[in-house]
């Protein structure tokens, strides 16, 4: 045991006194959460362009411009210049844009004085006149790429509605049936809250896995593990003090991450922080497993790297830590629901938004253990020193 | 009763046979060198007596111990220097020494240890500032951390300078005056001549002579073999010496 003990410490300090592994442990992963964090963190609202092209001359098309420059937002940027149609689709190719505005000739035309009044003071209009003769009518024209609908019914939607006010205002009646938006956010969590648990999963898995899968066989390599295989220090105890420190290691860089999240991103925790680190380590343990043994069973570096990353690679995509599980077809969802990520992914996330509590976490704690016990089980039998 | 019992070893490689059924013995306290070309099946002889590879045929007892059966037993009484042995960067001398200790549920006196092969001052280093003669005898410093009954040295002068292999052979000495028995390879001849008490020449996975070092000069000299030229009162490494000092050149 004290051989165990020592030898992890060694380990802890062959690791934390060298820059490259420094900034593989800690700063790594910092990169990759300010990378995801800032995508996806602070603000869920979109960025929309759309380019405004007005080829109408009516006054209440003059008018309508100004008022949707005053709609703009940070989510809804209007490029008023004054392009052409032609030029506006060359952008929006080039992706510069995701939609084009055009106001039709003719947009907004009725009679004069209709017009004049146009929307200061509709309910003149309408007490003098019938509406279906003095109001102004038109088509405006939403162009969107079809690589992206989504851009084209969002700006459709805010047309949609503003066209609706002023119809509203016109006619001086609410439309009696309408919708309302309204976001309800869990317990008012951020997109960055819900990415928050695929980040600390990613973390989990680059140091099981990917750490351990290429310093063992550098070791193999250089002879470090040849001079310790000439001792009675077995196998089983090598890949536990590896294991114990790549835990530490893991949790440090965990820790980091957490804080940095918190400060920076205003990550909330909803659940037990202790539930979190327990859970942390069954998942953490199981995946530095999962590195123990493709490490152990490699005979050089290539391999292992060829071996961790088939096996982190689609792991990473097909646990759900990056993308929801529901959008893949039903055979993958069940193939997915099997491997060691997922269950760590899940667990982690019930954790940090719905503060789950442990017994409610024991399907994952069961199948994050039973994929931890085969991998200790087969890294202790397969390991290869040279 | 000899300390090591070597019979009828073997080891092949597919078709090809690396050591073919050799046997020997070496006694308590004794410096047994092993010579012999590269690919002559020196090093893997080695290795199979110290448990670090399997053994395809004959036996190995050391100290009584079957090696092929009690691999484990056998690991704590013996010490080895490995030709390509690292040490982990970044961990001092005296961090390491300890950590290799402990493998043996043993504590050890670090300063001590590298005291004794001249490795005081060097303690707080980390092995990847050591230079080749310090790396070895650091080397034998964590093969000496169990009081091994018998230390393996694996070609411990290859690729030393005059000053560090004189320096190397007297810390070899001073281990042998400690009743610790040493089983030396070796491709230089004047090594093998001054420390070893008798010596195995293998060729082709087989042992062709064995025999001390001055019995095989008397023997070839008997077969009426001599020198064409006269032999000299000093060579050329006498001459370097006494250009150069002793002095380790660290």
């Amino acid at each position: 045991m004290r051989a165990l003990l020592l030898f992890a410490m060694v380990q802890l300090k062959h690791f934390l006194r060298d820059p490259i592994y420094l900034f593989f442990i800690l700063v790594f992963p910092l990169v990759f959460l300010f990378i995801f964090g800032t995508i996806f963190g602070g603000s869920r609202d979109v960025n929309l362009t759309t380019a405004l092209l007005n080829n109408s001359d009516t006054e209440f098309a003059q008018d309508f411009v100004e008022r949707l420059k005053a709609q703009e937002s940070q989510s809804l940027k209007i490029l008023s210049d004054d392009l052409s149609f032609e030029d506006a689709r060359l952008k929006m190719a080039r992706g510069e844009i995701d939609s084009i505005i055009e106001l039709p000739p003719g947009f907004g035309s009725v009679g004069q004085t209709a017009a004049q009044q146009g929307e200061e003071s509709p309910a003149a209009v309408t007490q003098t006149t019938p509406p279906s003769v003095f109001l102004p009518t038109g088509q405006l024209r939403v162009y969107y790429d079809e690589g992206s609908p989504q851009a084209g019914q969002i700006v459709a939607t805010i047309m949609t509605g503003i066209l609706d006010q002023i119809n509203g205002a016109l006619m001086g009646t609410t439309p009696p049936l309408s919708v309302e938006q309204v976001s309800v956010g869990v317990n008012g969590l951020s997109q960055f809250d819900y990415i928050f648990s695929g980040l600390l999963s990613y973390v989990l898995m680059t140091m099981g896995i990917y750490a351990l899968s290429q310093q063992l066989p550098a070791e193999k390599r250089s002879g470090s593990l040849r001079r310790i295989k000439a001792t009675p220090f077995r196998a089983w105890q090598l890949l536990t003090g590896l294991a114990l420190a790549y835990l530490l290691l893991t949790l440090l860089s965990a820790a980091l991450m957490i804080g940095v999240s918190m400060v920076v991103f205003d990550f909330q925790m909803r659940g037990s922080w202790l539930v979190l680190a327990a859970f942390s380590i069954v998942s953490a343990l199981a995946m530095i497993g999962i590195g123990a043994l493709v490490a152990g069973v490699a005979r050089n570096s290539n391999q292992a790297t060829v071996a961790s990353q088939s096996i982190a690679f689609p792991m990473m995509f097909l646990s759900g830590v990056f993308f929801p599980r529901y959008l893949m077809p039903d055979f993958l969802q069940n193939i997915s629901s099997w491997i060691p990520l997922t269950p760590v992914g899940d667990g982690i996330r019930y954790i940090t938004t719905e503060g789950v509590g442990l017994p409610d976490l024991l399907p994952q704690l069961f199948l994050i253990s039973a994929w931890g016990i085969v991998a200790y089980v087969l890294a202790f039998r397969l390991f290869k020193w040279e | 009763m000899p300390l090591i019992e070597v019979t009828n070893l073997r080891k092949s490689y597919g078709t090809k046979v690396a050591v073919d059924s050799i046997s020997f013995s070496v006694d308590r306290a004794e410096v047994f060198g092993i010579l012999g070309p590269n690919g002559a099946g020196k090093t893997t002889t080695m290795e199979m007596m110290e448990a670090m590879r399997t053994i395809d045929g004959g036996t190995v007892t050391i100290a009584g111990l079957d090696v092929a059966r009690q691999p484990d037993r056998v690991r704590r009484i013996i010490g080895v220097q490995l030709q390509s042995a690292a040490f982990y960067e970044k961990v001092s001398l005296s961090e390491s020494l300890r950590m290799f200790a402990a493998f043996y549920g043993r504590t050890v006196d670090p300063l001590k240890l590298l005291g004794d092969v001249g490795l005081a001052e060097q303690a707080r280093l980390f092995p990847e500032k050591l230079s080749g003669g310090q790396k070895q005898r650091f080397s034998i410093a964590t093969a000496l951390v169990n009081r091994p009954q018998v230390l393996f040295l694996d070609e411990p002068t290859t690729g030393l300078d005059p000053q560090a292999r004189h320096n190397m052979w007297k810390l070899i000495e001073r281990i042998k005056a400690q009743e610790i028995t040493i089983i030396l390879t070796s491709h230089y001849m004047e090594e093998a001549q001054r420390l070893c008490d008798r010596l195995a020449i293998m060729d082709s996975g087989r042992i062709i002579a064995l025999d001390s070092p001055s019995q095989m000069i008397a023997d070839l000299i008997d077969r009426g073999f001599s020198k064409p030229a006269l032999a000299t009162l000093a060579n050329l490494e006498d001459v370097y010496i006494d250009l150069t000092g002793k002095a380790l050149r660290d």
